[in-house]
């Protein structure tokens, strides 16, 4: 394996254009050198870019809470600006890994990874969230829930990168929010299954919904069938066999050595009905 | 590549493959056997070690992470006050059996006491999240880690 260290953003553009081969970028390193480990990568370059200052930091632009690809979890949790203007999605990150862990990983690791299980996504799909994604003069926006094509595969040019993750500030208000991770123990764990949900309720009815999904189909993505089949529906009047034969048709569960696809079925449709129910006896 | 850090207050400066596991520099090249390899996949937290002051498993960092950082590991961190109340409190508490994930449990729990401290059950619970004991049962390293944080709060005064 070849190795690269660039001295700045703007050698590492230089030095992508470059390169050919298969190309890992290292972050914080816990998902690569657990690969690394397993034998799934043998060969090709890795491009270090932990130590890029310009990657890092969360700050408040305009109507956003940006957040550089290379902020490890910790400093997402520990982050003023998440606590005053994103409180549930900060909240959630506690669900995530270990503190080991995130002290190293990183929100960019975590996206680009693409693990159907990345606990993430869920959420930055709920909240409407944005990726910038720079290449050597060129940045573009794209929203998350345009980002992945399939399993492990995404939208990135071979020259790109995820540069931030950008979120609307005000993205939880107003919304009645649910997150839950399923999983075999609570800690340190890989998600059987995870749903972050957002609601919006006006005179009994379900004005607006968001459902997001992780570990059930190949990539994390939303449940976009189900949330209009749900929309404009009476809260107290919502039939279970109506979800279940939409989410049914929408739906394309992975089995894994963690879950069937069955169970990861089921599973989603308790949780969306846990979620609906709980704004009943609110 | 030549990689260059503090270890335990002493500057380091070695030749070696930047995606070396850091763990493997501290236990081979550098003789500290104090930290433990179990898991190899950051998921037990035997290898946990303080870089740049916050805890990392460091069987899944590479040495080019640790380049102008500063790192401790449980052999520093056993001669703190910290580190010594720990060790006592779970000597006290039966809280090690055959005594593997320690070393790991002592890093977690001071990074907890520097960092936190309160003796609340479920702050330490998730402190020590990251760290396996396959013997214990956990009751008595949450115990010995409560009186710790207690003890501490005492010397304080």
């Amino acid at each position: 394996m070849k190795f690269y260290k660039p001295t700045s953003l703007p050698s590492l553009f230089q030095f992508i254009e470059t390169v050919e081969n298969k190309k890992y970028f290292l972050a914080g390193g816990t998902d690569i050198n657990v690969q690394i480990k397993n034998g799934m990568i043998k060969d090709g370059t890795v491009i270090f870019i932990n130590h890029l200052q310009e990657l890092k930091g969360i700050r408040k632009v305009n109507n956003d809470i940006i957040i550089g690809a290379l902020t490890s979890y910790q400093d997402i949790l520990k982050s003023d600006l998440i606590k005053s203007h994103l409180p549930w999605f900060g909240k959630s990150l506690r669900f995530f890994a270990s503190p080991q862990l995130q002290s190293m990983a990183t929100i960019g690791g975590n996206i680009a990874n693409g693990s159907p299980t990345a606990d993430v996504l869920p959420l930055l799909l709920v909240l409407d969230a944005r990726l910038k994604i720079m290449a050597k003069s060129k940045i573009r926006e794209v929203p998350c829930n345009e980002f992945f094509t399939g399993y492990k595969k995404n939208i990135l040019k071979r020259n790109e990168l995820i540069g931030a993750v950008m979120i609307p500030m005000n993205a939880e208000q107003d919304y009645q929010i649910y997150y839950n991770k399923v999983a075999s123990r609570r800690a340190l764990t890989i998600a059987k299954l995870a749903l972050a949900g957002m609601m919006k309720i006006k005179g009994g009815k379900i004005e607006q919904i968001k459902l997001g999904a992780g570990a059930l189909n190949e990539y994390p993505r939303r449940l976009k069938s189900v949330e209009e089949y749900l929309t404009g529906k009476q809260i107290d009047r919502i039939e279970v066999l109506g979800i279940e034969d939409i989410l049914k048709s929408e739906i394309t569960p992975i089995s894994d050595l963690r879950s069937e696809k069955e169970y990861r079925f089921q599973v989603t449709l308790n949780l969306i009905i846990d979620f609906i129910n709980a704004q009943k006896n609110n | 590549m030549k990689i260059s850090f503090n270890l335990n207050g002493k500057d380091i400066s070695l030749e070696t493959d930047p995606m070396r596991r850091l763990l493997d520099i501290i236990r081979e090249d550098l003789g500290l056997k104090g930290t433990k390899e179990s898991c190899g996949e950051g998921e037990c937290g035997a290898c946990t070690i303080l870089l740049d002051g916050k805890p990392v498993t460091s069987c899944i960092v590479n040495a080019i992470h640790a380049e102008g950082k500063k790192i401790q590991t449980v052999e520093a961190i056993a001669q703190t006050l910290e580190g010594k109340l720990l060790i006592e409190c779970f000597d006290e508490a039966n809280a090690v059996q055959c005594g593997f994930c320690f070393p790991g449990f002592l890093v977690a729990a001071y990074y907890y006491l520097i960092s936190d401290g309160e003796p609340e059950l479920k702050k330490i619970k998730n402190a020590l999240s990251g760290n396996i004991c396959r013997c214990t049962g956990y009751t008595k390293i949450f115990e010995a880690v409560i009186n710790a944080c207690h003890r501490k709060n005492e010397i304080r005064g």
